[in-house]
Parts: C-alpha cells; structure tokens; sequence
C-alpha cells in the first residue's frame, strides 16, 4: 500500500487499523468511503487490515487501532468491544451509537420489556441482547468523532490526531456560539425548539445552516446546563417536557439527563 | 475634521463608486435579521438596520484564517501569503467603530502588532452611520455613541441629508467624484444638534446609570451575585461570538487529508468556552461556568480599563440578544444598583 515517495506514506511502521461495526445503519462507515477524493491518501497513511465493508478478510491477531461504528447492544458485541480494547493502542469511536448510544440507545428504557412487546419468539439472530449503550461507557475511549452521521472530513481529522498527534483542543462548549458565527438567527426568537443549547458544538451548525434547528445528534455536552436551558425554553415559550422528550433521541442513557 | 453635507439620495451613487475600487460591505437583511456582507448593488444596503448579528470584526479578525502553511514532511514552513482584499465598509455604526478602535489597541498599536491585524486594517476603510439606540443599547454609558475617530467618513442623519465628517483623503476623493459635497448651512448645524439631543433622549431608561463601574466591580469581587449569575451560563459562546470587542483566538494546525501539509489556523476562542483556561497537564484554572462569567466580565468592564483607560465594552446589546441565560453587562449594572439602594444588604 505505501509505495509513493513521501515521508509519511512511507512509513514501514504505518499503523494496522481495524473499521468494526457494531449496532448501527453502517451510514457512519459509508461516510468514510464518502470521502472519495482523498479516500487513497488516507488508505496511503494506514496499513487497513480490517473493514467488514470492504474486503471479507477476517479480523487479524493483532492491530493498532480500531475505529468502531455503532451501539453495544449484545453480549457478544460487548465481548467484541472488550476483546478490541485489549488489542487496539488507539480506540475511536465513531458516529452517534458509538459515543451516546444514539438511535439504538432509545430502547434503553424499559429495555427488558421491549423484545418481548416486538416479537412474540425473540428470534436467535438478535443474539443475546443487553440493554443499548454507548461503546464508552464500556470500554475507555481514545477518540471520538461525533453526530449522524459523522463527516468525512472530522473522520480523517480525528484518524490523524491519533496517527500523528494534534495541538487542537476538544472543546466541550454548545453549539449557540456556532450559530452567532455563522449568522443564522435563532430558532428560540421564533419560538421553535432546537436543542443546540445543551449540545455539543463542533458540527458548525450544520442543520441550522439548513433552516432546521439541532437534533442533538452530537450529544450531551458534559457542560451542558439543562437547568438553564429549560429557563430558556419557558422564556421562549417552549414546553419543557417537549425539550427533554426530544434530548432523549440521542441521550437516552446519559446519566445527566435521566437524573436531570 | 472636514464637514459637508451630502443628500441622502446621493448614497447610491457613493456606493458605487466605491464598489468601482474597492469591495463593499454592508449591511443586509439576512433572513430576519441584519448582517454585514458584500454586496453587489447598494439597493441591498439596509442603513435602518438596528444591529446585525456580528460586528464589521470578522473582516479583521476573521473567526478562521490562515496564518501561514506547513510540510510536516519535511517539517518545514512553506511560502505563504495571506490574502486581503481593499474593502469597504459601508455603514458601521459609532458602537463598532470604537470596538475597531479598541481592537487596534491591541492588535495595530499595542507592543506585538499582529501583521494579519495591520494589513486588513490599512486595506479597509471604514464608513460610519449614526443611529438610534434600540431597547438594548447602553454605548452612551461607555461614550460610544459617538465615533470620534478610526472612521473614513460618518453620515450624520440630519433628515433626508447627511452631515458627512470627513477623516481621510483617500474617502474625500471619491465623496468629492461621486457626489456633490457643500457647506453646512445655519439650519443644518442646528439640525446636527438636534439629531444628537434626539439620540441621547432616547436610550431605553430602565438601564440604570451607574458611576465608577470599574471600581465596582473590585469592590463587589467576592458577592455571591457571581455565582449566582454565572451558575446560568450555557457554555455556549454565543456571547464572545457576537462580541465587537472580544478578540481571544486559539491557534491549532490541521492537516490536510494526505497527511503531507498542512496549515496552521487562528479560530475565535471565547473565554466563557469550558476548555479555555485549561493549561498543560490538564488543569483548568476556571473550571466552572460562574468563575469564566465573571472573569469575561471583569475584562469588559474592569481589566481592559486599567491598561488601556477605556471599557471594553462597547454597549452595543448584542449579548444581550444573543444570550439565551440573560447573562450580559445590563444585568451586572441591574446588581450594582440594586447595592446601591437604601435598604441593600
């Protein structure tokens, strides 16, 4: 794979990457491909010795880093999770599944009741089933890379952080300042819920940019003040209860929100 | 200063000429609301605009630029040359451009002038507009209400004409080719007077007037009022976003996607952002919202002033409206009043 002429391409010590996919649609590893442009440049900075998606080669032995895309929620995958972290330097964690649990993470309520509400035989393919969680609440996470989906190019950003090092900050800070910046008005002032006050920012305000307020998909910030931001939705005349239904879409097992 | 008095259906006309040399910026509407940005014909320009999100910063400072690019092959800076456009801008209001001449403290004048900072400033000519204050305007309590200087010209509204000042020569060339430019009348300066006693009447009289504010806010240091009024912070950012003055950056490089170069970035920071004093090692030394809160605004309306003798605050409401918490300097003068009410504890 590394045959150019540069110095980085040419590193006979290029990390072995692994791409996994766990509970999910896939559409966060589709992404990756989606970065066709420059999908050979970074193939050329990695030695890629797994990816379900691409090639049925089976998992090897030993690797430096794997990326996993999707939600824990079997025993297996969290086997699966466990036995990568034991082998990987690096862990990244990609896509809205993968750092909050996102859409499977909506069954974590009254979990142990829902299979059997769905399915009157719990068909053997959905495996052991535990209730859905984020992959870092399993396991400690190296990286992440957030949202639904993630973007190709934060991908490619947060895989070179972990090849090469990075003096950026992870801000935790919510997304209003993204909007103040890009000069969108505000949803609030028209009286239209969006939960960017208590997400986290670094998508740039993508949805707001396209006249859609914020789903959440980033998750939680750590910083979030829920407290204040449900003042704000009353002020705005925004029912509390319709703000917290929509944080549970990508927040369901955020321990912030539940003891909120 | 030179004074003349243009027509206001002579606007157009100077806009254009000035769009013959120079890029345009000015206000527009953008959705429901004002926005600095180039324009192609001066109908676009909404000179009653009350405030636009940002301010005319972003063509300084830009919230991302370029600072210079990189071989992290073979570690080497490579050539490189930051672009800057000659630009005007057309219709800034007094608040932003002595938030301009606040900036220029630090970044043209000061110890370390910031060559990014230097360039777009001698590019850029500045065209000022009076204005009325809005029910969130508090510049007259800071003297911002009225640009003294680091504008081109200013137009004075004095009803269907403009009392135009005139500060640079480059700007009196081509007000001179592009309009008829004559001498104030008698009743045009009387009008000039009345157009000022209008403004200064009508700012919004809930905002309390409050006298030594610096030394306030050392007095009043340790309150509990801090915590209080910080503990509602979102950690947004929104307020240094729209801030004229605030001019905090961080410095990061990226790399592009072959891994081969890169560029090294100065993005906004805000200091109401959670990781913003956090320093090697991983200590943050204002780790909670209500310590940040009051830290941003000690550099508004105390630190600035004991270095450079002037807020830095300009009064310009914008955090006002962009915070969802409500937390912005009307509040902290709202708190000194209330100290100073006879019965305060």
């Amino acid at each position: 794979m590394n045959t150019q002429s540069n110095a980085i391409q040419d590193r006979s010590d290029a990390l072995r990457v692994v791409v996994v996919g766990l509970a999910s649609c896939f559409g966060c590893q589709l992404q990756i491909t989606n970065a066709e442009a420059h999908l050979m440049d970074v193939l050329g900075q990695i030695d890629l010795k797994y990816w379900q998606l691409a090639s049925s080669d089976p998992m090897p032995e030993s690797f430096d880093v794997a990326v996993i895309e999707g939600a824990v929620t079997t025993e297996e995958s969290e086997r699966t999770v466990l036995e990568l972290r034991k082998k990987a330097s690096v862990l990244i964690a990609i896509g809205a599944c993968a750092t909050t649990a996102g859409i499977p993470g909506m069954a974590a309520e009254d979990f142990i009741e829902r299979p059997v509400s769905v399915y009157e035989d719990v068909p053997d393919a959905c495996g052991e089933m535990i209730s859905p969680r984020s992959v870092g609440s399993v396991v400690p996470v190296d990286f992440e890379v957030r949202c639904c989906p993630i973007d190709s190019y934060d991908f490619i950003d947060v895989l070179q952080r972990a090849l090469y090092g990075s003096n950026k900050t992870i801000s935790t800070a919510t997304l209003c300042g993204s909007c103040k910046r890009n000069e969108t008005g505000c949803f609030y002032q028209q009286g239209v819920m969006c939960l960017g006050l208590v997400t986290r920012a670094g998508c740039g305000a993508r949805c707001v940019n396209l006249g859609r307020p914020c789903n959440g998909c980033a998750g939680l910030s750590p910083d979030a003040n829920l407290p204040a931001a449900r003042e704000a939705c009353k002020t705005a005349g925004v029912a509390v209860e319709r703000f917290d239904k929509a944080l549970e879409m990508f927040n369901q097992t955020d321990p912030a929100l539940r003891d909120a | 200063m030179l004074y003349r008095v243009i027509e206001a259906s002579e606007v157009p006309a100077l806009v254009s000429a000035f769009m013959e040399a120079y890029e345009v910026v000015a206000p527009v509407r953008k959705g429901k609301v004002y926005a600095f940005d180039v324009i192609t014909s001066p109908d676009q320009i909404e000179l009653n605009y009350d405030r636009t999100i940002t301010s005319p910063k972003k063509y300084f400072l830009p919230p991302k630029e370029t600072l210079m690019t990189f071989d992290s092959r073979e570690n080497q800076v490579t050539d490189f040359t930051a672009e800057i456009t000659p630009r005007v801008i057309f219709g800034a209001h007094a608040c932003d451009i002595n938030a301009l001449n606040r900036l220029d403290v630090v970044f043209k004048d000061g110890r370390y002038p910031d060559p990014y900072y230097q360039a777009r400033r001698a590019a850029t000519l500045i065209v000022g507009i009076s204005c009325m204050p809005t029910e969130t305007c508090f510049c007259h309590l800071w003297s911002s209400d009225e640009a003294r200087f680091g504008y081109d010209l200013f137009l004075q509204d004095i009803g269907g004409k403009y009392l135009v000042s005139i500060s640079s020569v480059e700007a009196a060339n081509i007000l001179e080719s592009a309009c008829n430019p004559r001498e104030a009348t008698d009743e045009e300066r009387v009008e000039f007077r009345h157009a000022t006693r209008k403004r200064q009447a009508a700012f919004n009289p809930d905002i309390p007037k409050i006298q030594e504010v610096a030394m306030l806010m050392d007095a009043f240091h340790e309150d509990s009022f801090w915590d209080e009024f910080g503990s509602k912070c979102l950690s947004c950012t929104a307020c240094s976003s729209v801030c004229p003055t605030c001019f905090c950056f961080d410095i990061r490089d990226t790399l592009e996607p072959d891994g081969k170069t890169g560029r090294r970035e100065r993005v906004w920071d805000a200091c109401t952002a959670p990781q913003f004093a956090e320093v090697a090692g991983g200590h943050n030394f204002r780790s909670d919202a209500a310590t940040r809160v009051r830290h941003r605004m000690y550099h508004k309306l105390n630190g600035f002033l004991a270095t450079h003798d002037r807020m830095l605050c300009v009064g310009c409401g914008r955090c006002v409206k962009a915070c969802k918490a409500n937390i912005n300097p009307i509040e902290v003068l709202k708190f000194f009043e209330r100290k100073g009410a006879a019965d305060a504890q």
